[in-house]
């Protein structure tokens, strides 16, 4: 709060429960704070003696050479005084050395300065030493970093997002939300990821430290209480930080969205205690992912592509076995889960597991997955997917090649697990990967980005298989293999001026809107993937699909179309070109010399009878 | 009201913990040494400061370049306490220094850059600057007192 009036103006005009909260984030942020200058005052302390040890060296060097009496030219004895002194000192002990003055010293006066001069260099040596160690010195360096940090976090006047843990996930999620434009806070406990930070070349600047998300008082440095603060997620590969990071973004600011990882059943529920945290579990979403595409592939080719964010290529549309037996290796969170999903569709499956776990009435082989014994055990050649779903990446990707080998028909999915393995992966080419980072990553940009996006995919797959197909050809034939901005379109007064009295006619429909502004015979190239009235949606509208003040659209299409409709949406006279086909002089003096023209209401083809 | 108990805890448990400190350690060796420093760096200041403010021969360099240094050396003694009185302690010894460097540039310009030399209106001068700094070192005393008797009462 910079302003004292609007401080003040809070206080007053606030809740109750409002403040309370407000003070509790701002004490466990002064803790914090405390705890940096704290580190301040003991580096000062640790000052103290090399500054009283050059503070004496000096004033005894000095005091020395005003006491020892020296000798003028005429050889008459003559006595310093301090300042001769002080000065003749202060360039002896930087080692600048201009000499012998206002005389030569007569050599009882050599003896004291050679004295001095030791002490002097040792004095030196000794404070500039300390000073340097204490500036090299960890704790010292993280007071300062903290300072740093919580001076930039407290400067922020956009909305911005806190993340804590800044892995791979944290990374591409960094990268997406910095094309949107953006802003974020980052937390990290390895200073190599904050360090890193600077390598990746953000448009924005990104205030990140290195510290423990898991104590409430980093958070509140990091902008929980901070009035900007849109959203909290919490994506440290550690359950229970992120449930102490959505407990205490519960408790300190249990308005604010909070988007935690999670990959056991347990801890979501503990999170769920907490307000309404919504929490993404990698293993659950890619069950369901997989359930979607053996049921509606061109629905999950839609729910992927939309979901990489911009830029992203347009994926290959699989075609998973919809019948048969499959084969699951590995019976952790992804096994289970995953099995789960897809008796659930019907099928039938084998689990391969080396440990004894307690798989109930199923197929069970126990025994190690990479053993070419217990594959062939498997009968891999009348099965029809294998899923390689181990924790190590050696051993799924010599799963997948042991796989392939005996039967190439198989239906391959895979997860990997480090960043590293990447490039052997897509050297596999196997037909669904699991990368838990990337899944979070997209889930969390879907729900971030737009909400609009998120409430269409969550729409999405009820409309079936024919309908995405169609939407798919549709995006395809707009944007090319690469999509292109998806961005939020608000037909209010504020946003778009001058469609009020167009939306008001009861007539607006959205094929009058989406044309060139230059040509209204051509289409504007961009799509509306959905409109929202009042919570209810409606998806793909076609051109007749009539619009009221308020909708919110979703639009996707090339940056120049976005351009486009913000001019037409913005300035004056365009839309009313679109809709009637006249052009509305933008000049006052054209405006007055051309006649008149009808207003928007009148049919078309009456302003076409008009002599322009 | 939840103020008032927290602050009333609080004090009973300094009261708690200054009692075995009291019975644990009897003298610190950090706080002599810095009463022996604020103490000398008033007392050097009043003796430069005590005589006819205008007479010269009355009013010792060395005394003033002593004071310079023993409150300096107090000053450094200073850095670091975090608490209210410490803070205090510090801004008293910081104008003590200033007045005190104040006077010893004056007193070094009457003598090598002025022509007159040390006269009257100058040692007046230097004298007035270092009964100001003495000011500010008989506060930092008062200080030192105020803590040790509040400390004694628990």
């Amino acid at each position: 709060m910079g302003n004292p009036l609007l401080a003040f103006w809070k206080t007053i005009f606030s809740t109750d429960d409002d403040r309370r909260i407000r003070r509790a984030t701002f004490r466990v942020a002064a803790h914090s704070a405390a705890q940096a200058s704290a580190t301040i005052f003991l580096i000062l302390r640790r000052m103290r003696v090399p500054l009283i040890v050059l503070i004496v060296i000096f004033s005894v060097s000095v005091l020395g050479l005003t006491v020892i009496p020296g000798q003028d030219l005429d050889g008459d004895p003559v006595r310093m005084g301090f300042f001769d002194a002080f000065y003749i000192m202060s360039y002896t002990a930087t080692t600048i050395g201009f000499g012998e003055i206002p005389y030569p010293f007569t050599y009882n006066q050599r003896m004291w300065v050679t004295i001095s001069i030791y002490l002097s260099v040792i004095g030196w040596a000794y404070a500039i030493g300390s000073l340097l160690a204490l500036l090299q010195d960890r704790a010292f360096r993280s007071a300062l970093a903290l300072q740093h940090f919580s001076r930039k976090v407290s400067r922020l006047r956009e909305p911005f997002l806190l993340i804590a843990g800044y892995g791979r996930t944290g990374e591409l999620l960094g990268h997406s939300f910095d094309a949107l434009g953006k802003r974020f806070v980052v937390l990290d406990r390895d200073h190599e990821r904050i360090d890193g930070l600077e390598l990746d070349s953000y448009h924005a600047d990104v205030p990140g430290l290195t510290a423990d998300a898991r104590d409430p008082g980093h958070l509140a440095v990091a902008g929980l209480g901070h009035t900007c603060c849109e959203a909290v997620l919490a994506l440290t590969d550690d359950e229970e930080a992120n449930l102490a990071i959505v407990m205490a973004a519960a408790l300190l600011r249990p308005e604010l969205p909070v988007i935690a990882r999670v990959t056991s059943r347990t801890i979501a529920e503990r999170m769920q205690a907490f307000g309404n945290p919504s929490t993404v579990d990698p293993f659950d979403r890619f069950g369901d992912h997989l359930r979607l595409a053996l049921r509606a592939p061109a629905s999950y080719q839609l729910l992927t592509w939309l979901e990489s964010g911009p830029g992203a290529a347009l994926p290959e549309r699989g075609s998973p076995p919809r019948d048969g037996r499959w084969i699951v290796c590995g019976y952790g969170r992804l096994g289970r889960e995953l099995t789960i999903d897809l008796r659930a569709e019907g099928l039938d499956v084998t689990v391969i597991e080396s440990g004894s776990p307690d798989v109930d009435d199923a197929d069970l082989l126990v025994g190690d997955g990479s053993d070419p014994w217990v594959l062939a055990q498997a009968d891999l050649d009348r099965a029809v997917g294998l899923v390689a779903g181990t924790d190590n990446d050696t051993t799924n990707l010599s799963l997948v090649a042991a796989a392939r080998r005996s039967n190439p028909e198989l239906f391959l999915a895979a997860r990997q697990n480090r960043a590293a393995s990447a490039p052997l992966f897509a050297a596999m080419d196997v037909d669904a990967l699991l990368v838990p980072t990337e899944v979070i990553a997209h889930e969390v940009y879907a729900q971030l980005s737009t909400p609009l996006l998120w409430r269409f995919l969550r729409e999405m797959p009820a409309m079936g298989d024919d309908w995405a197909a169609q939407i798919v050809d549709r995006l395809k034939g707009l944007c090319g293999a690469r999509l292109q901005a998806l961005w939020k379109v608000r037909l209010t007064p504020r946003d778009a001026p001058t469609t009020a009295t167009w939306l008001a006619s009861g007539e607006a429909s959205l094929g009058q809107l989406l044309r060139n502004p230059e040509n209204r015979e051509e289409p504007l190239h961009a799509i509306v993937l959905l409109v929202m009235r009042d919570r209810d949606v409606t998806l793909a509208p076609d051109d007749d699909f009539l619009l009221r003040p308020g909708d919110e659209l979703l639009v996707a299409g090339w940056g120049a179309a976005r351009r486009a409709l913000d001019t037409i949406l913005l300035v004056p006279g365009i839309l009313e070109y679109l809709v009637t086909g006249y052009r509305v002089p933008s000049s006052w003096l054209w405006r007055k010399l051309r006649p008149a023209h009808q207003p928007l209401r009148r049919p078309p083809d009456a302003v076409l009878d008009r002599p322009a | 009201m939840r103020f008032v108990r927290f602050e009333a805890r609080k004090c009973r448990r300094r009261a708690k913990i200054s009692d075995r400190r009291r019975r644990e350690v009897h003298v610190n060796l950090e706080k002599v040494v810095f009463g022996f420093f604020v103490l000398l760096a008033a007392t050097l200041n009043f003796g430069f400061f005590i005589g006819d403010i205008d007479d010269p021969a009355l009013h010792n360099p060395y005394e003033l370049f002593a004071a310079v240094v023993v409150n300096l050396i107090a000053t450094v003694l200073k850095f670091g306490d975090r608490t209210q009185i410490g803070a205090v302690h510090l801004a008293t010894s910081l104008v003590a220094d200033l007045q005190l460097i104040g006077a010893a540039l004056l007193f070094g310009y009457a003598t090598y850059v002025s022509s007159v030399g040390m006269n009257e209106s100058w040692t007046a001068s230097v004298v007035s600057l270092s009964g100001g700094a003495l000011l500010a070192n008989i506060v930092s005393v008062v200080l030192l007192v105020v803590e040790t008797v509040s400390f004694h009462r628990g």
